[in-house]
């Protein structure tokens, strides 16, 4: 009681810090679910298969950040391994789509991926809007890339000089430095003059083939290859797509923290200092030795946990304002990262309040006597 | 004085600062109080009164000599048994009141009740009947910057006596006031050490307020001068 009447007497102090806390847990539900929003658009392409196996050159172990050549004599003996039912190729290359109006074009990048549509496979994982591709004059966008570039349904974009008309807008092909934009295996390799090239094979197997040993039988058969199941394979890319995004958000998640319990410890020790006089008066009078440290760890939580309410409200329209501004930007929330959030502003209160409890120490009840 | 005293100093000195700046506070100070009886420190600036008052309260320990409050010396208590002591037995009233700010006027009075965990609601009618007795019932809901001077005083006071004290202890209570406040303030105090039995120890340079009290003690540079 006595620590909310503290904090209201200085009402416009305590709203200024509810909002700064605000904005730091903005900033770190934001960070999280861009992060969830990157881990399915890098993952999900790779989740959705259907494969039980995918093949790739040897030490290429993910689709990521790896290169991976592989022939059609590759898939020839593939599917000719037992207990293969299908060997679908897909081709990745990173290229260029222009945009703008002629004479004044730019490129913009993003990850052609090359199917077989006739195998149906290697495709977009999801639809948002329009329809899979049917043709090689035809391309499926990415739905953020499409809204970023202002490419629409219909529109003709231009690759190498060769039009392509946008039939679809795909979903979870967002990797956040870059999106997927799905070709037809044929238009890929005639794009790029790679005929024949093909950059992973995902295998089907035939029901009661055991992939383990169907595993084993293609290693043998191709001695340049490496195959992995489904699993391990959605590992590597998951920990590749880690390794490059997780060391920059926890930095900043870090920085957000730092700056959180650095603006909580400063009005924290401002309230101290202030009522310095008030808190030695408390001590002559026989507050027990936890009642002072408990009014400013109260204040700590009372505090953060507004800033925590406050900033949690406030994340979901203003992910969804950030998107609309940066259509690249992809945000998945889950109720996870707000209980993190909130053990995080736990954590904060709690490490915050060190700096001015240590100061109470050098407060004297003989003060008031002077 | 008959009853054992409640607060009692020995020979006590008190001696600030290190060899070639030393000030000496007290020298060889002996004085006792007891309960029913308002003992007046008088003296100047300078002369010692609210040293001997933090040392009696167990607030500061002296140098040498012995302090002896409720029977015990001072030594011999823990410091969270001085706290204790302070929060259920002692009151408090200072020259500039000391209220808290961003409580009410009740809630002040309240504070030290909250220090020694008394039940809330006697509490609270305990307090209300103080602060009807000081004739500032009306201002329980108030905050203490709406409050004249004298107002402030008498709300002090409810707040040293909120915990029924044995003893008060009252560094220049007057000293902010005009002078009839101030004198309500010590009628206040006398009427409390004799209608309850308590021990009330006041500090003041203010030689007018020498006929409320029972015995007045004169410090002069440290020392007890009659």
């Amino acid at each position: 009681m006595y620590a909310l009447k503290i904090l209201t007497a200085q009402p416009q102090r305590a709203v200024l810090t509810c909002l700064g806390i605000a904005l730091c847990v903005v900033l770190m539900l934001f960070l999280l679910a861009v992060y969830r929003g990157v881990s399915v658009g890098s993952l999900e392409y790779v989740r959705s298969s259907d494969a039980d196996l995918w093949v790739l050159q040897r030490h290429a172990a993910n689709i990521l950040r790896s290169t991976s050549l592989l022939s059609e004599r590759h898939g020839e003996v593939i599917r000719n391994v037992k207990g293969v039912e299908s060997a679908s190729p897909v081709l990745f290359l990173l290229g260029g789509v222009e945009r703008g109006k002629p004479g004044a074009q730019k490129l913009v990048t993003t990850y052609f991926t090359g199917f077989d549509t006739a195998a149906g496979r290697g495709g977009p994982p999801a639809l948002a809007s329009g329809r899979n591709l049917e043709s090689d004059s035809e391309i499926v966008l990415d739905r953020s890339f499409a809204a970023k570039y202002g490419f629409k349904l219909g529109d003709k974009l231009s690759v190498k000089g060769e039009a392509l008309l946008v039939v679809g807008l795909s979903s979870g092909t967002n990797m956040f430095v870059i999106q997927y934009a799905f070709i037809t295996l044929n238009r890929a390799r005639r794009l790029y003059g790679m005929k024949d090239v093909v950059s992973a094979y995902q295998v089907r197997l035939k029901p009661g083939a055991e992939p383990a040993a169907v595993r084993t039988s293609i290693r043998r058969a191709l001695r340049d290859v490496a195959v992995y199941d489904r699993d391990t394979f959605l590992s590597n890319n998951g920990q590749e797509m880690r390794s490059g995004i997780l060391p920059l958000l926890y930095t900043v998640a870090i920085i957000g923290a730092a700056v959180l319990t650095a603006i909580l410890s400063l009005i924290l020790s401002v309230n101290v200092l202030e009522r310095r006089k008030e808190l030695a008066v408390m001590k002559a009078l026989g507050a027990p030795a936890g009642f002072i440290p408990g009014l400013v760890i109260v204040q700590a939580f009372c505090l953060a946990g507004a800033g925590t309410v406050l900033g949690t409200g406030a994340f979901f329209p203003l992910s969804r304002l950030v998107e609309r501004f940066s259509p690249e930007i992809t945000t998945r929330a889950a109720p996870v990262h707000v209980a993190i959030v909130i053990a995080g502003a736990v954590a904060v209160s709690l490490l915050s309040s060190l700096l001015p409890i240590q100061r109470l120490r050098r407060i004297y009840p003989l003060e008031v006597f002077r | 004085m008959t009853s054992p005293p409640v607060a009692a100093t020995h020979r006590v000195f008190k001696v600030y600062g290190s060899t070639g700046h030393r000030t000496t506070a007290l020298n060889d100070v002996s004085v006792e109080a007891g309960a029913g009886e308002l003992v007046l420190l008088l003296g100047p600036s300078g002369s010692g009164k609210t040293t001997l008052l933090t040392v009696i309260a167990g607030l500061e320990k002296p140098t040498t000599g012995d302090v002896t409050l409720f029977g015990k010396n001072v030594a011999d208590y823990a410091p969270s048994q001085l706290q204790k002591l302070r929060a259920g037995n002692i009151g408090f009233v200072f020259q500039t009141f000391h209220l808290i700010d961003a409580l009410t006027v009740l809630d002040n009075v309240l504070l030290v009740t909250r220090f020694n965990r008394q039940p809330r609601r006697a509490a609270k009618e305990r307090a209300l009947g103080l602060l009807t007795r000081f004739g500032v019932e009306g201002l329980a809901g108030a905050y203490p910057h709406t409050l004249s001077q004298g107002e402030k005083q008498r709300v002090a006071v409810a707040r040293a006596l909120v915990n029924e004290a044995r003893l008060v202890i009252a560094d220049e209570p007057t000293a902010s006031l005009a002078s009839q406040q101030g004198f309500e303030i010590v009628r206040l105090l006398r009427a409390f050490a004799t209608d309850e039995n308590r021990c009330v120890v006041v500090a003041s340079h203010d030689e007018r307020i020498a006929e409320f009290s029972d015995r007045v003690l004169r410090l002069g540079d440290g020392t007890l001068v009659s």
